[in-house]
């Protein structure tokens, strides 16, 4: 991908020769100049790496469905827009992309709630065990997933009990995937919002405790607001990356809509037996993102809102 | 309105413990004033009385209702503290209203009491500003209206001026005085600086290490000082402290160059006992202008002078040009001295002193504690001419 930007400026060298030892000549005179010049390669760079992919996906998406099959280069083959309505007429994608987002948004609301609470605790309060307390959070974030799914998936199947008592069967149920979800991305949460809890000057929390708060109503009106970045980075980050997850969300439902079954089983089922649907794959893929990017948008907002405010100048 | 009773408070942070055995009973609509110096526990007593720290044991009890065990909502009261603690994400009125909005005061009363509120401390037209368009002054007077704003039995103040610039906190020391006179609400306030603990208190609780000095009126700590603690700390600059014993006639210096004639039958101590005598600096007089009844000559040479503009203070030496102990300069015979403006000293002089007999205080240099105030014949306890503004004439 890079090598794409490298010939450029390659060229640029050999033919201009004259102009670019002036330019070397005034970069020695004006450093910044390097600097800028350095700023523009990085940046187009990583523009490119990030925007190249969803380009791709767009063409393909607007080609002619029938001859993607042929082969895709740079430019799409012929131009054809319905793929857009196709992939909601083949299979229910709407559908799965309501169980994608109420996936996500189960869990960022699970993961803000009691990572607010760990974060309070963590953040906040002096207690003895706590530095050990915070280690197995720790600990227990660098466990692979994927070693909690074989019993997660006999549990939730009700083919084992746990203490004595069988579950309700959750497989094929938001359940199934969002609480094992919310265990996975509990402590990044956790350590984002200790970290911004613990910012917040004692004397705002004594003052709405004195004002006629308890505990937890200083928590939720005054230390949250104040913190809206932290709580903004940490549910957008569990948001996306739910929204995202492939593992526990493909195999812990069905592969019907109705069996709560993600996005990604949408995306397949453009699969069939004689042909791959590549241009409903990418109509679908960039449907899909739209929801993300309009929270993060909208997040983004209010991030810088609440940092502009001088929400934590005391 | 209420009264406040700590009875026998002890808290311990694991093994310090900050309150040692506190007792105080506050009246009601009394300005209660807790001083000490840094780390001496007086922000962990007020933070007890306002249920943000439990106390390791012993009673907490505000209009004669035990609130120990109360979290601080219900315990009725309100609190400025020393950061001003305003909610930025709020503004001025929401500041001021939050406690009203928590206990679902309706609209119109809300309004009208944050329009009175604010009024009382003279923020009208501000309401709607965030307080980080606000000076510090202006802060610190919308902390005090969210306190009065609920009207609250007590009103507890963690330095509430400690973060302003000089001039402000003056102005601010006689607004608070208004507010008090105006609301007439008990108030305990919490502060290191004593010319606010002198000026605006009713009754002033000394704290030091954990334990109460002294609780009286402020004059009465002045003057009366219960033990070497109190009136080493109150008073600026600081009483001078000679070290001595008793003796048939009287007083004796350990250095030597110090005797006071009294009758050592008045005091609670036996004769050859270990005492330190107490001087203020404007107890301290130039032997050629001083009247009354003084104790004999001292000889000693100025060191350095350091004028005021209303009064210039001047440290004594008894032998010239000894090292002073910065550690203990009473020790080395250094004493201070405040006399008037218009007094003519030099620096490197020799000057005889005395000290005023009436206004000399007498300790226990084991137990610390006041053996008298006043040496004239017969001792008497008198404090009605030596407010610490009239100096010496």
């Amino acid at each position: 991908m890079s090598q794409s930007t490298q010939p450029e400026t390659d060229s640029t060298d050999t033919d201009t020769g004259g102009l670019f030892t002036n330019w070397v000549d005034s970069a020695i005179a004006n450093p910044k100049k390097v600097y800028r010049a350095m700023f523009a390669t990085v940046a187009i760079f990583f523009l490119f790496t990030t925007l190249f992919p969803l380009y791709w996906l767009t063409m393909i998406a607007f080609s002619d469905g029938s001859r993607v099959s042929e082969g895709v280069g740079l430019l799409p083959t012929g131009f054809d827009p319905s793929s857009f309505i196709e992939i909601f007429q083949q299979v229910p994608f709407h559908l799965y992309m309501f169980n994608s987002l109420v996936f996500a948004t189960l869990t960022t609301i699970f993961v803000l709630l009691i990572a607010s609470l760990a974060g309070y605790a963590f953040g906040r309060l002096q207690f003895r065990g706590k530095r050990p307390m915070m280690l197995a959070v720790l600990v227990i974030s660098f466990f692979p997933p994927a070693a909690f799914f074989i019993p997660l998936f006999q549990l939730f199947n009700q083919q084992i009990s746990f203490l004595g008592i069988t579950p309700p069967e959750l497989y094929s149920t938001p359940g199934g995937v969002v609480i094992p979800l919310s265990a996975v991305f509990l402590p990044l949460a956790i350590f984002i919002l200790t970290t911004f809890y613990g910012q917040i000057p004692d004397g705002l929390e004594d003052a709405a405790r004195i004002e006629g708060t308890t505990r937890l109503g200083a928590l939720f009106r005054v230390i949250v607001p104040l913190s809206a970045p932290g709580v903004a980075t940490a549910g957008i980050l569990t948001f996306i990356a739910v929204y995202n997850e492939f593992f526990f969300s493909f195999l812990m439902t069905g592969a019907a809509a109705q069996d709560w079954a993600p996005i990604v089983d949408g995306i397949i089922s453009y699969r069939s037996q004689f042909q791959v649907r590549y241009d409903l794959m990418a109509a679908a893929s960039i449907v899909a993102v739209l929801p993300v990017a309009t929270l993060v948008v909208i997040a983004q907002e209010k991030i810088v809102s609440g940092l502009t405010s001088g929400a934590l100048k005391e | 309105m209420a009264t406040i009773e700590l009875e026998h408070i002890r808290k311990e942070y694991g093994t310090d413990i900050a309150i040692e055995d506190l007792n105080l009973d506050i009246e009601d609509g009394e300005f209660i004033t807790l001083v000490g110096p840094s780390g001496c526990g007086k922000s962990t007593t007020i933070e007890t009385i306002a249920g943000l720290t439990k106390p390791t044991s012993g009673t907490v009890s505000i209009g004669e209702r035990d609130v120990t065990k109360l979290p601080p909502k219900d315990r009725g009261i309100a609190m400025v503290f020393q950061n001003i603690a305003l909610f930025p994400h709020k503004d001025v009125y929401d500041n001021i209203s939050f406690g009203l909005q928590l206990r679902k005061f309706d609209e119109a009363e809300i309004d009208k009491r944050v329009e009175k509120a604010a009024d009382t401390v003279q923020l009208n037209g501000m309401l709607d500003r965030m307080p980080s368009e606000m000076s510090g002054g202006q802060r610190q007077r919308v902390a005090i209206a969210r306190a009065i704003v609920r009207q609250p039995d007590a009103f507890l103040m963690d330095e509430p001026l400690a973060n302003l610039d000089a001039e402000l906190r003056v102005h601010m020391r006689t607004q608070l005085q208004r507010i008090h006179d105006e609301l007439d609400t008990t108030i305990v306030y919490v502060t290191h600086d004593q010319a606010q603990a002198m000026t605006m208190s009713d009754r002033i609780a000394v704290i030091d290490d954990g334990d109460l000095q002294q609780f009286a009126p402020p004059l009465e700590c002045y003057n009366e000082p219960a033990n070497l603690f109190v009136a080493g700390f109150i008073g600026s600059p600081a009483m001078n402290f000679i070290e001595g014993h008793l003796t048939a006639q009287g007083f004796e210096s350990d250095a030597g160059y110090l005797d006071v004639e009294f009758d050592p039958s008045t005091v609670d101590a036996a004769v050859g006992q270990d005492v330190v005598l107490g001087a203020r600096p404007e107890h301290v007089l130039p032997s050629d202008t001083a009247t009354g009844d003084v104790t004999a000559q001292i000889d000693t040479y100025t060191d350095v002078t350091e004028p005021m503009g209303k009064e210039i203070f001047v440290y004594l030496v008894t032998d010239q040009g000894a090292t002073v102990d910065m550690e203990d300069p009473g020790a080395s015979g250094q004493l201070l001295m405040s006399v008037g403006p218009a007094a003519d000293v030099g620096e490197d002089e020799p000057l005889s002193v005395v000290f005023d007999k009436s206004n000399l205080h007498l300790f226990d240099a084991d137990s610390e504690v006041a053996l008298a105030h006043g040496l004239s014949e017969p001792a008497t306890v008198d404090g009605s001419e030596d407010t610490p503004a009239s100096a010496d004439d």
